[in-house]
């Protein structure tokens, strides 16, 4: 029964790390606003739900797509300049970038915490002697489609053909006739975008509010490290596992353990395994 | 005292004397202002602790709220539940910095950029989670009274009485800072964090620098945070949070990575500000976000660069810049220059026939998976001979240079220098005998003044040395002045005296090879190996640096391994030459006969040019 609760967690963690992982590849980038970025997904359904009234479905589309802009704005207009330099302040303007959008939140809102409606009610439904809401089978089964249809962009399309080709060599990319500057913001605006969904999916269950931001860039940055940090599947699974490592923490130890063991999880795996658990098959050159 | 005493002297005061000077203006202003300027120069301390870390060793780190709330608990602590003074409470929160330092460091300087970031932004949630929940001596999330610090059974109470006091301590406690940043330990942070492979090559340990670096700037920002509390009255773990660490973080990148000074300045002022301008308190953070992105944007180097750039440009106006004076030696006055240079001790040399081979390579193996980079090469240089390797790309030849000078380790076989083996002396330790190198990509210390990047190349660079040498530096003692001139005459030798304190970054790429060579000569080696020396050179700079390899060759006896694809550079400056190909040597011999070899032209144009 708490893994149920874990899973669907793991999956918005799934989601988060996603988008870390789709941005990392592509543009070699290690994005700390990512976190804000969740965070502005929520805001954007309070939105939605709460002064458009137009109900929580639309949120689904119109969110992502709202995010996604957002970060391929982050790319174009702060980013690619400062890309120039080094990893050093490209990193470090994520950071900032990140309390930036917080900070815009908190003085817009100022409130510490909002709280949205659970789209999804109605009586739980017994599976043996599991109790599971349909929240949870809604958020876990709608994270994990959206994920996978995230994966299958990067995978299949003719987008995702051009932003692997970034990933695999830049240089070479740019000389086969993609644009870098496209390339970039596109892979931005996926990151972003699945960022963003994380946000609808995790609105109602963990609240909105600055520490969204955070406990969301630690969740998918962790996430993203136990599944090797440049697979898209790995993220996926690290995303459950880290979930159902968090809630079983909660509900064996203690809940002051649950912000530790994803710690845990980080240090373990960067010290003795960082190629990460599911690591991409790939050739090295030597 | 000389005029070079004097300004190394001033050099490293000087950060202290303006914190004790800003406390002792702020003496005349009223108990508000007295409140403001202890915060801020606190603050500054914190800058100049994060200056180490971010703006010479270039490392994120998301920790030292945490170090803030170790030393502010560490302080109070004993003096609320022990009534331990003052004075030994804040020895022991230093301390307790220390170690904190220590324990972050040494798991995470295994990782470097955003991994490293990661670790310290993990260290700090832990450390806030322990202080909350340790209640019985922290007092929990709703925190701790704080006494006023008593020292000698004074109680510094008043705002004024607090200022002096800060002041004073805070002017001690930057000063070692200042000592370290300013000489050779800070270099070789700048080293390290410009180019990690080269720092090793010249004995710089990578992580043991990193780790001392930690460790010194958290016991600084230990000490800032235990200093402060007391002018809080109340400290709780939540004003030590995630958001205090980011926004320390800005104070290097925002005053600038050129030196100490922009930590200091950083830091100093952008804790004032929201103190002095109230209406703006709401957003400053908005602020700072701001201005750390458009400072890394459009100045990297920080607002202290706008200062320096200004000057510089004026210098370039009047003439009197050092492009002006630039000259060329020639190459025989070059190594003149050098050799009298007081030589330094090499040990590879004692005890060997002046024919005995210098470098031998036996049957040395190294393979990636399947595929055998370097299969049982074996090679003999004789000492003060000048010998090529030649060969297609992927031939294993800088894979047998790194495992000749020791970056990657040979699955079998062996490596002798001057007789004694080499292979299980880890890199760091190579410098001092007698070998040095320089990189296919010319790996010069972008940000370090010429000057400097070859004084590194003289060794002795542990973190001891490297320590003990900046407090020589600090004195401008004998032994420092002694590597200055060694230095000096070495870029004399390469023609690039004139351009000593520029940055190497700026040179050409003509002036940054011949930087490297200057590195490469000063410690007096009896080997180089040089790894492509002329790619990417204009045939007439290709053509001056023959000459002055054959003049340091001719001069000074050093002994040569040339790696280059231009085969007519090869040729002229070589006796020998050695082919490899696909691992192995497939010929060796004079310059002429190995060219004319139809095993080197199958190697190099296939199957159909060797049967035309």
């Amino acid at each position: 029964m708490i893994i149920v609760g874990g899973l669907k967690f793991g999956a918005i963690y799934a989601l988060a790390a996603l988008g870390i992982v789709v941005i990392h590849k592509a543009t070699r980038t290690v994005n700390f606003a990512h976190g804000a970025f969740v965070l502005a997904g929520a805001w954007a359904t309070y939105g939605v739900v709460e002064v458009l009234k137009i109900g929580y479905w639309p949120a689904y589309v119109l969110v992502p797509i709202a995010t996604g802009l957002l970060a391929a704005a982050v790319e174009l207009v702060m980013l690619r300049p400062i890309r120039r330099a080094d990893m050093f302040a490209v990193i470090t303007s994520t950071i900032f970038i990140g309390i930036g959008l917080s900070e815009v939140y908190r003085l817009v809102q100022n409130t510490e915490m909002m709280g949205l409606p659970n789209p999804v009610s109605g009586p739980p439904i017994f599976i043996g002697d599991v109790i599971v809401t349909k929240e949870q089978i809604w958020v876990f089964a709608g994270a994990i489609l959206s994920g996978l249809v995230g994966l299958a962009i990067f995978g299949y399309a003719r987008l995702g053909r051009g932003l692997r080709a970034m990933a695999a060599n830049p240089r070479g990319a740019v000389l086969c006739g993609y644009s870098a500057d496209a390339m970039n913001a596109m892979a931005w605006f996926l990151g972003g975008a699945l960022a963003g969904l994380a946000g609808v999916f995790a609105a109602p269950s963990k609240g909105i509010s600055p520490d969204l931001a955070i406990s969301m860039i630690t969740a998918g940055f962790v996430a993203a490290v136990i599944g090797g940090f440049d697979s898209l599947r790995g993220a996926l699974l690290g995303g459950l596992i880290l979930g159902i490592a968090e809630t079983l923490a909660a509900g064996y130890v203690s809940s002051a353990m649950k912000n530790a063991v994803s710690f845990l999880l980080l240090f373990v795996v960067l010290l003795w395994r960082p190629q990460g658990l599911f690591p991409e098959a790939r050739i090295r050159d030597v | 005292m000389s005029s070079g005493s004097l300004r190394a002297a001033a050099r490293v005061l000087a950060p202290s004397a303006c914190l004790l000077a800003v406390a002792v203006i702020g003496l005349l202003f009223g108990t508000y202002w007295q409140y403001v300027v202890a915060i801020s120069i606190t603050a500054a301390v914190i800058g100049s602790a994060l200056a180490m870390l971010v703006a010479y060793a270039r490392c994120i780190t998301i920790a030292s709220g945490a170090m803030m709330a170790i030393g502010a608990y560490g302080a109070t602590v004993p003096v609320v539940h022990g009534n331990v003074p003052f004075l030994p409470a804040l020895g022991f929160a230093i301390l307790l910095g220390a170690i904190a330092g220590l324990v972050l460091a040494i798991p995470g300087v295994r990782f470097r950029s955003h991994n490293l970031a990661m670790v310290t932004l993990v260290f700090q949630a832990v450390v806030i989670i322990i202080l909350r929940e340790s209640k019985a001596l922290t007092g929990g999330a709703e925190g701790i009274n704080v006494p006023p610090p008593v020292v000698f059974g004074h109680a510094f109470a008043g705002d004024a009485e607090f200022l002096l006091l800060c002041g004073l301590l805070c002017a001690l406690a930057v000063l070692p800072m200042a000592v370290l940043l300013e000489g050779p330990f800070g270099k070789n942070l700048r080293a390290l964090a410009s180019n990690e492979n080269a720092a090793r090559a010249f004995g710089i340990d990578v992580s043991h620098h990193l780790v001392a670096a930690f460790t010194w700037s958290s016991a600084l920002i230990a000490f800032a945070g235990a200093i402060s509390a007391p002018r809080f009255r109340i400290i709780d773990p939540d004003s030590y949070g995630i958001l205090t660490s980011i926004f320390t973080l800005a104070y290097p990148i925002i005053g600038g990575m050129g030196s100490i000074w922009g930590g200091l300045v950083g830091g100093g002022v952008l804790r004032a500000i929201p103190e002095l301008l109230r209406p703006l308190a709401d957003y400053i953070e908005l602020i700072f976000c701001a201005l750390v992105v458009g400072t890394l944007a459009f100045f990297p180097e920080g607002a202290a660069s706008l200062i320096r750039t200004r000057r510089r440009s004026r210098r370039a106006q009047t003439g009197l810049g050092p492009r002006a004076e630039r000259g060329s030696l020639s190459a025989a006055s070059m190594a003149e220059a050098l050799k009298g240079a007081d030589p330094r001790p090499s040990r590879g040399g004692e005890g060997t026939s002046p024919d005995a081979p210098i470098l031998t390579i036996e049957s040395v193996s190294r393979s990636y998976g399947a595929m055998r980079a370097v299969a049982g090469v074996s090679l003999s240089v004789p000492a003060r001979s000048l010998h090529g390797l030649m060969g297609p790309n992927g031939a294993g030849k800088t894979t047998l240079f790194n495992i000749v000078s020791g970056f990657i380790s040979a699955d079998e076989g062996r490596v002798r220098l001057a007789g004694a083996p080499l292979d299980a002396i880890p890199i760091e330790r190579r410098i001092g005998l007698g070998m040095t190198r320089t990189f296919q990509h010319a790996a010069v210390f972008q940000r370090l003044s010429c000057l400097d990047n070859v004084m590194i190349a003289l060794g002795r660079n542990t973190v001891l040395q490297a320590t003990v040498r900046s407090i020589s530096a600090a004195l401008n003692s004998a032994a420092i002045r002694s590597e200055r001139r060694a230095a000096m005459a070495a870029l004399e030798a390469v023609g690039l005296v004139a351009r000593a304190a520029e940055a190497a970054g700026a040179l050409s790429l003509g002036d940054q090879r011949r930087l490297e060579i200057a590195r490469a000569i000063v410690s007096r080696p009896q080997l180089i190996l040089l790894d492509e020396p002329v790619s990417g050179l204009s045939k007439e700079e290709a053509q001056r640096l023959r000459e002055l390899l054959l003049a340091i060759n001719r001069e000074l006896g050093i002994a040569m391994v040339v790696i280059e694809h231009n085969i007519g550079f090869l040729v002229s400056l070589c006796d020998r030459i050695s082919v490899m190909s696909e691992g192995k040597i497939i010929a060796e011999g004079d310059a002429a006969s190995v060219v004319a070899d139809p095993r080197v032209r199958h190697a190099y144009f296939g199957e159909r040019e060797a049967a035309a």
